[in-house]
């Protein structure tokens, strides 16, 4: 079956050569993404593997889908669990709300 | 995590989700000691301080050191640290090198693999889906809209990335730049021209 990021040679409109300022989360996201690599947590291709099984692949914007990927490595390595990643998310979203 | 119906890929974009989960993610792997802060803030300014700046000073020593090109083509992270760009870590660098009779461009069509250790991050549209699908099957019509066409009768070589290898290009010096600086001259080379899209700038014209 040909996988969503399986691209070279498909038709495709005019490339969009506008370009945006990388955002904190962003860099926040590719930042831990390599760290992780560099301390030996996960590889590249892991990493690789793991965008590709992105079921919304093609609806999530390039570094949504680098941090969905981190996520769910370190999900399926037994790291991090996801109602953890939740409960922190819930709690940090408060924090910033009541600020 | 999906569900969201906005459209994306657009640049500009801003208030993912994402952000909020990937800072829970950071504060859980510092709390338990898998990252500490200082490696991922480290991390953040190693690729904040890789730029396209580093591939124009490759290139502009190449141009006026025929014994650094050779070297640049023969082992590119040797020569990168020459210059004081430190490339090391497993990805291996590979500059391909135009000529008068092949132009050299370089995409990943299967995600967005550049040589970042060099350059810093990939720009928007070398990961776009058009870029990726399309270099590889009409290089030359892509090039057009980068307001570049590489002359009839010249080869158009494609370089497909992996992970584990990069590419660069070494554009030709123009014409007209004889007597400029090393440091003049990289002024001239563009992060596109590194690329392939594009070729360097034309020097300003002569008073």
């Amino acid at each position: 079956m040909e996988r969503p990021h399986d691209l070279g040679g498909e038709p495709a409109g005019p490339v969009d050569r506008r370009e945006h300022e990388v955002e904190d989360w962003e860099r926040l996201t590719d930042a831990i993404t390599i760290a992780l690599d560099r301390k030996g947590v996960k590889t590249t291709d892991e990493h690789r593997r793991a965008i590709e099984s992105l079921p919304d692949y093609r609806e999530l914007s390039y570094y949504e889908r680098w941090a969905a990927a981190t996520e769910n490595l370190l999900v399926e390595k037994g790291l991090l669990s996801r109602k953890e990643i939740d409960a922190r998310a819930e709690e940090l979203s408060r924090a910033w709300g009541e600020r | 995590m999906s569900g969201h119906d906005h459209p994306h890929e657009g640049p500009g974009r801003t208030a993912s989700p994402y952000a909020l989960r990937i800072r829970a993610i950071e504060s859980l792997l510092v709390e338990k000691g898998v990252l500490t802060e200082a490696e991922i803030q480290d991390q953040i300014e190693y690729m904040d301080s890789r730029s396209p700046a580093n591939g124009a000073r490759l290139v502009a020593r190449a141009w006026v050191d025929p014994e650094f090109r050779r070297r640049l083509l023969a082992d590119t992270k040797a020569a990168a640290l020459e210059l004081g760009i430190d490339a090391s870590g497993p990805v291996e660098f590979v500059v391909v090198e135009n000529t008068p009779e092949v132009h050299n461009l370089i995409v990943c069509t299967l995600c967005s693999c550049y040589p970042r250790a060099i350059l810093g991050r990939p720009p928007d549209w070398y990961k776009s889906f058009e870029y990726r699908s399309r270099a590889v099957r009409e290089p030359r019509a892509v090039m057009r809209e980068f307001g570049h066409e590489p002359p009839e009768g010249v080869r158009v070589a494609v370089h497909d990335s992996t992970a584990d290898v990069r590419y660069m290009v070494l554009p030709m010096r123009p014409e007209g730049t004889e007597g400029m600086s090393e440091e003049e001259l990289a002024a001239l080379v563009t992060r596109d021209s590194l690329i392939g899209v594009s070729v360097p700038r034309a020097p300003a014209r002569a008073r």
